[in-house]
């Protein structure tokens, strides 16, 4: 399929992109990025997720572009991000060094450390709240006041920068096989183009800034096909890592000697899934084998939905679909998947005007050849 | 005060103690701007917890700055756009590498600082574990 430049339309451009600011400003009120920013949490993470870019600051701004569209939030926090260079690395982030805000296990009522509710949606009423549509600012701040002078009771000494990881127990138990530190060097999906099979790495890269919605549909798909054997969450978390990056003019780059930058709120998962297997005696027993799932900010739907991806792409070969890795990775992109569908909308004249003259002509055709009959 | 001691303290803590800090080193050396403060990424790399391999969990936006103080490198790094903090971290840095006098006795504050951050960490602490289920089996009649 060849392409033809066609030139025209620069003032009907200019003026839809008035119309188009006429539309984020005709009710005469502008959205102020900090109040984006302070009440649209859960839509920030989402888009830094998506845009694997992680600011608050910047999504904020591309919500208030966007007009709260998160594909073209998305879509401006990855041109901007091509925009600024990569001088460094993190040191690896463990996972087991996050302090704490939420930590759920599906598995075990009982987990050392304790089930951790923290901020979750998941036991309110789902019924709209009328009060906010008046809720004022000073409110807001009187409520935050009272909460913070509540404090905290009791003596609880846990840790929460140490808690356990649920699947320790299993390991330690020999449910779960146990496996080292793989050092290896990871891939990077935004440096070298993904090629077939994908390496664990660049899938784990491409399900963590996938769309939420993608990702959460076809990890729906894969849990339909699970019979009995379905899987459990082993344990979710919520909370926040700290980041270090070595000293660039330090080689020895010792552990005391990093640059402490910050720290990142994620959500990690770690889904369980029992699969029967054969004893060394022949007789079937049941083994636990884990899915991984971590994202920017608190998106618990699309972690676990990630931890179940991953399990999948594991597995691989399957009649399923969504076992093969060119299926679901090649479409849970959120630039590239909606990218290509609403380039449908973009001018395609030439392309159908050639369609357009192979049916002209195979209509007249069949009348040619019934005359000449 | 080792670096990634430091560092921790003076980016959870107060921005002003990084502020006081900077500002007693640039009353009394000559503080060369090498690099000035500027957005940067950096790439996070995560280990996973199915089979302890490395992954690039996406990009950060940071601030940087570079300064020399008596020919001794400052880095100031920190997440967000945060120019003046991260101008202010570079200094400290510097005074820090070149073992500057006036660093011995920024131990006590530093350490002071920390304090606060303790506090306030366990005053989340608290707060977070109200959330804590306490199973109670119900009955069964």
């Amino acid at each position: 399929m060849g392409y033809v430049a066609v030139k025209g339309g620069t003032l009907a451009i200019e003026e839809s992109l008035k119309r188009l600011k006429y539309e984020r400003l005709k009710k005469g009120v502008v959205v102020d990025c900090q109040r984006i920013e302070s009440g649209m949490r859960c839509l920030i993470d989402q888009v830094m997720s998506e845009s694997s870019l992680y600011n608050e600051t910047l999504a904020a701004l591309a919500i208030k572009q966007a007009e709260g569209s998160p594909e073209e939030a998305v879509f401006l926090m990855r041109a901007y991000r091509s925009t600024l260079p990569r001088n460094h690395y993190s040191r690896v982030v463990e996972p087991e060094d996050m302090m704490v805000e939420r930590r759920i296990s599906a598995s075990f009522k009982d987990i050392p450390g304790g089930q951790i509710l923290g901020a979750a949606n998941d036991y309110t009423h789902r019924l709209l709240d009328f009060n906010l549509s008046e809720e004022s600012d000073e409110e807001a701040i009187n409520w935050v006041c009272d909460y913070v002078l509540e404090g905290g009771e009791g003596n609880d000494r846990t840790d929460l920068a140490n808690l356990p990881k649920v699947v320790d127990y299993l390991r330690e138990n020999g449910l779960m096989s146990v496996c080292d530190n793989d050092n290896h060097e990871p891939d990077d999906v935004t440096k070298e183009s993904l090629q077939f099979p994908a390496s664990r790495s660049e899938r784990l890269q491409i399900l963590t800034r996938g769309q939420t919605g993608a990702v959460t549909s076809l990890g729906y798909v894969a849990l339909r096909s699970f019979g009995a054997l379905h899987p459990t969450v082993g344990e979710l978390r919520m909370g926040n890592l700290p980041l270090y990056v070595d000293n660039p003019f330090n080689e020895q780059n010792e552990k005391d000697d990093g640059y402490y930058i910050g720290e990142i709120k994620v959500t990690e998962v770690e889904t369980l899934f029992p699969e029967d297997i054969q004893n060394i005696n022949g007789e079937k027993e049941i083994e636990f084998k884990l899915g991984y799932g971590l994202c920017y900010g608190q998106n618990e739907t699309k972690a676990i939905a990630m931890s179940i991806l991953d399990h999948c792409l594991e597995v691989g070969e399957s009649e399923h679909a969504i076992n093969d890795e060119e299926f679901v990775l090649l479409h849970i992109d959120s630039v590239e998947s909606p990218g290509f569908i609403s380039h449908l909308k973009l001018p395609h004249y030439v392309t159908f005007q050639s369609k357009l003259d192979s049916v002209r002509q195979s209509k007249k055709e069949p009348a040619l050849n019934q005359g000449k009959e | 005060m080792i670096r990634k001691q430091r560092t921790e303290i003076l980016i959870k803590g107060s921005a002003e103690v990084s502020a006081k800090l900077a500002h007693e080193i640039l009353q009394i050396y000559d503080v060369r701007t090498i690099e000035e403060s500027k957005n940067s990424l950096v790439m996070v790399k995560v280990r996973e917890g199915a089979q302890r391999s490395l992954f690039y969990l996406g990009e950060v936006l940071v601030t940087e700055c570079k300064v020399m103080i008596n020919g001794f490198l400052g880095i100031g790094m920190v997440k967000g756009h945060e120019p003046n903090l991260a101008y202010n971290l570079a200094i400290i840095d510097a005074a820090y590498n070149g073992d500057l006098p006036e660093t011995k006795a920024w131990t006590k504050a530093l350490l002071q600082e920390q304090f606060h951050i303790n506090e306030n960490y366990e005053a989340l602490k608290k707060q977070v574990l109200k959330t804590k289920v306490n199973f109670n089996t119900m009955d069964v009649q």
